[in-house]
């Protein structure tokens, strides 16, 4: 059975950006620079409806 | 498990019958083909379910940030700090450091005199994990205990460790000799 593995890397992406946004705002926090900090933390949280809906559409892709 | 295997058996079996093993039949939630113990925690859609519930751990964890931002850019943008007296300038001598806190009474700060009119002050906890950095004298800078972290006492800049963020330094003023602290600066980016 040859499956895809696409839905896995794109999530993998996915995780990869939110460290990168988690590092950032909390750094950002640091700075004061509390505009960055809503936008990174915003963005956090976009990734996670993104993160289901790679998942809903790449969960029964054989 | 081994009871389940059985049971797997089974069920493949009266599969086998009514589909022929031909029709691949829709279930999402299957176990028909399950050979060993945990095999539906390794497989894709597995792995794929715990990325996105570590998504949604990282999304809610970003929430205080957020929150605390949004407290920050709402209240008045410009902090200030009330002035207070931290010394007499002549109590301290040349090389000594007293500690104190500003601006709140858990934001330790040191007090440095590093001349006859030079004094410096920085909040002292470690910009690495937050251990109370302390005065040198025999070394002439600020050291961090915990990692050995380093920091130049002039400008608060990390020279050695793992810190990479300069202490946050408390801007003084000299008043009638005694040393006042009026504010802490930003950090510089
Ligand atoms: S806490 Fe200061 S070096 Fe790690």
């Amino acid at each position: 059975m040859k499956r895809s593995y696409r839905g896995v890397i794109l999530l993998c992406f996915v995780l990869l950006l939110n460290i990168i946004c988690t590092q950032q705002a909390v750094n950002s926090y640091f700075y004061e620079r509390y505009e960055r900090v809503v936008l990174f933390a915003v963005l956090n949280i976009v990734l996670f409806p993104i993160a289901i809906w790679i998942y809903f559409r790449e969960r029964d892709v054989k | 498990m081994g009871e389940d295997i059985k049971n797997n058996k089974k069920a493949d079996i009266n599969r086998t019958k009514h589909n022929n093993d031909k029709i691949p039949f829709e279930e999402n939630n299957y176990t028909h083909n399950i050979r060993k113990a945990g095999e539906r925690r390794l497989d894709r859609r597995g792995f794929m379910k715990t990325m996105v519930g570590a998504a949604g751990i990282f999304a809610v964890s970003t929430l205080p940030w957020g929150a605390l931002a949004v407290k920050e850019l709402s209240g008045l943008g410009s902090k200030s700090h009330p002035k207070q007296k931290l010394a007499n300038a002549n109590d301290l001598k040349i090389g000594e450091a007293i500690e104190f806190a500003y601006p709140g009474e858990h934001d330790a700060a040191l007090l440095v005199r590093l001349g006859e009119n030079e004094y410096k002050a920085y909040q002292n906890a470690c910009t690495h994990l937050k251990c109370p950095v302390f005065w040198s004298k025999e070394e002439g800078r600020l050291v961090c205990p915990c990692h050995h972290g380093f920091f130049d006492v002039k400008t608060g800049k990390p020279t050695a460790g793992p810190p990479q963020r300069p202490l946050p330094e408390v801007v003084l003023s000299k008043e009638q000799g005694a040393i006042y602290a009026t504010g802490v600066k930003r950090y510089e980016t």
